[in-house]
């Protein structure tokens, strides 16, 4: 119907992107149909909605500030206070019997659980990371272990390479078509060629790697200049791609990827801390995870944050802790309590350099 | 630019906040306030409530005129930033959604303020909002709404040109996109309440209503 509508989401995602907010269904649900909650991204909705089809169920769809679940949760734009407004507020309360309802996993960064209940009674259960996953974890009412981690596959990253490549190469394409017309269409392709080889390949390169791409990316900076042929233009690409190139290689990608660890002072000091005296067997930090970091020690009814190396530090199994039996902790053993993270959403991800003391 | 920088105007940030509305309703919205306050506080001791009092600044005027003032907010930064301006004010402070006024007292304030955070909700929280701020209502009290609307006519041609650059500046400044309130007088109705009286500002785009309960 909407082909125009892709295309713009898929060069302009970065942006929010509102639908209205409210109860939507799939199928014909009734008073028993499961009830799921999500932001009102509007590509989020609507692959939603047909990720379930062929299923009867309730769609609740929360303000998130047009902005999709996973920076939303972080940032503040979908917390329990959404989701606790949606829920009361778009009367699905009317429609059904129970009072239970699947959120993203991927929200559990600010919709805390525990408060959603204290506060409308709903208890919250965290769905799959992935939408096409959803059919299969309705039917067997519980997550696999590839549910609940976050994938980087190949369509993810082109997307992600669109989502950058076109405002850019719309901003730097247009600037060249003011000073220099015939460059524009090259430029646009070098940021596009750019933006795909960034997140297909450059990510997944080790250190050296992306040392010696970077020399090449110089070097054929230079020989650009040299068949470029002297004058104004010769020197404006020889000081411009360089720093262009440093730009994009130096760039924090955190925001983009699931596989860039956090680059910031701020964040690589503070690690989860986990006290097993206080753990009593919940697995809500098992259930929320992005990354899996979390296995099951079921004979103690305990946790063990058995994959450090793989946690990206988004403090969704902080905040979610019913038994605040994990923190962040620094090297000097200074911690930051739950209870401060889940106030000013101290997750790292979103207020990075709030004094935690 | 990185994504730290994104991520900051995502987070949103009270201390542009109140600078970014004198801006974007081109300095206006003192003389909204004045209106607000003028309908809300009639005299000493009323009770008002105050849904979504962000960094203060109608609380703060509330206090001035005598009122009692109950003052909510969703956002623990903004509801700081108020408490840190009016500190020995008396005021009741609540962490909380709009939603969530349906666990306060029914028939408990002389008036229930929403001075511009109508347009911040979605159409089903409104008439839930509205609904249950009737409800709250002691006999003889009033909602006074405060808020962005759909300018009538022509004017609202004009409005929608300018809504553009103004929502870019909006999102820069204060961190949300709002749109105006499409049907506010109709969905005052649907909650039960009827307008007694409103003002309006810029080509009618800005407006202060004061509803009561129908009979």
């Amino acid at each position: 119907m909407s082909w125009w509508r892709e295309v713009l989401q898929a060069g302009f995602r970065l942006f929010p992107w509102p639908t209205e907010p409210g109860l939507r269904t799939v199928g014909q649900p009734d008073a028993s149909s499961p009830v799921l909650l999500t932001g009102n991204y509007d590509l989020t909705v609507r692959r939603l909605m047909h990720a379930l089809k062929g299923q009867d169920a309730w769609v609740v769809v929360a303000p998130s500030g047009g902005i999709n679940v996973w920076c939303a949760a972080a940032g503040g734009h979908l917390s329990t206070h959404q989701v606790v407004t949606a829920l009361k507020t778009c009367g699905v309360a009317d429609r059904v019997q129970h009072r239970r309802v699947i959120l993203p996993q991927l929200a559990a960064t600010g919709a805390l659980a525990l408060d959603v209940f204290r506060r409308c009674r709903w208890k919250v259960t965290f769905g799959p990371v992935r939408l096409e996953d959803l059919p299969a974890y309705l039917e067997a009412g519980e997550k696999t272990d590839a549910m609940r981690r976050v994938q980087f596959g190949m369509r993810e990253r082109l997307e992600m390479a669109a989502a950058w490549a076109v405002p850019i190469g719309l901003l730097l394409g247009g600037l060249t078509l003011l000073l220099r017309p015939g460059w524009a269409l090259p430029v646009v392709a070098a940021v596009a060629a750019m933006a795909v080889a960034v997140f297909t390949v450059y990510d997944r390169l080790g250190r050296a790697r992306r040392l010696v791409l970077a020399a090449a990316g110089v070097a054929s900076a230079l020989v650009a200049t040299l068949l470029a042929g002297g004058g104004t233009a010769a020197i404006v690409v020889a000081i411009g791609l360089p720093l262009l190139l440093t730009a994009i290689l130096t760039f924090d990608y955190e925001g983009s990827t699931p596989t860039e660890g956090g680059s910031h002072f701020e964040e690589r000091r503070w690690r989860i801390a986990f006290d097993p005296e206080r753990c009593d067997g919940v697995y809500r930090c098992w259930e929320v995870c992005p990354e899996a970091c979390f296995e099951k020690l079921e004979a103690e009814r305990k946790v063990e944050h058995a994959h450090d190396e793989r946690c990206i530090r988004c403090g969704a199994c902080v905040v979610q802790c019913p038994k605040d039996a994990l923190f962040f902790e620094d090297a000097e053993g200074t911690r930051i309590e739950p209870e401060v993270i889940r106030r000013f959403k101290l997750n790292l991800l979103g207020q990075r350099s709030v004094d935690a003391s | 630019m990185s994504s730290l920088a994104l991520m900051r105007w995502l987070e949103g940030s009270p201390q542009r906040y109140d600078a970014g509305m004198r801006l974007l309703t081109f300095g206006r919205v003192t003389r909204l306030h004045e209106a607000v306050i003028a309908a809300a506080a009639r005299k000493p001791g009323d009770r008002v409530l105050e849904i979504g009092c962000g960094t203060g600044s109608v609380t703060a005027r509330l206090v001035a005129a005598g009122a009692q003032v109950t003052a909510l907010d969703q956002a623990p930064e903004m509801l700081e930033q108020a408490q840190a301006r009016l500190p020995e004010a008396g005021v009741t402070w609540l962490e909380q959604t709009a939603a969530e006024i349906d666990r306060l007292p029914e028939a408990g304030f002389e008036a229930v303020v929403l001075s511009l955070c109508l347009s911040d909700m979605s159409a089903s929280e409104r008439v839930f909002v509205l609904r249950e701020a009737r409800r709250r209502l002691a006999p003889g009290g009033r909602v006074v709404v405060a808020d962005e609307v759909r300018a009538p006519g022509l004017r609202g041609v004009l409005q929608r040109f300018w809504r553009v650059p103004q929502a870019a500046l909006g999102w820069l400044l204060v961190g949300t996109i709002s749109r105006p309130v499409p049907d506010l007088v109709g969905e005052l109705r649907v909650a039960g309440l009827a307008v007694q009286a409103e003002e309006r500002w810029l080509l009618g785009s800005l407006a202060v209503m004061v509803a009561e309960p129908e009979r």
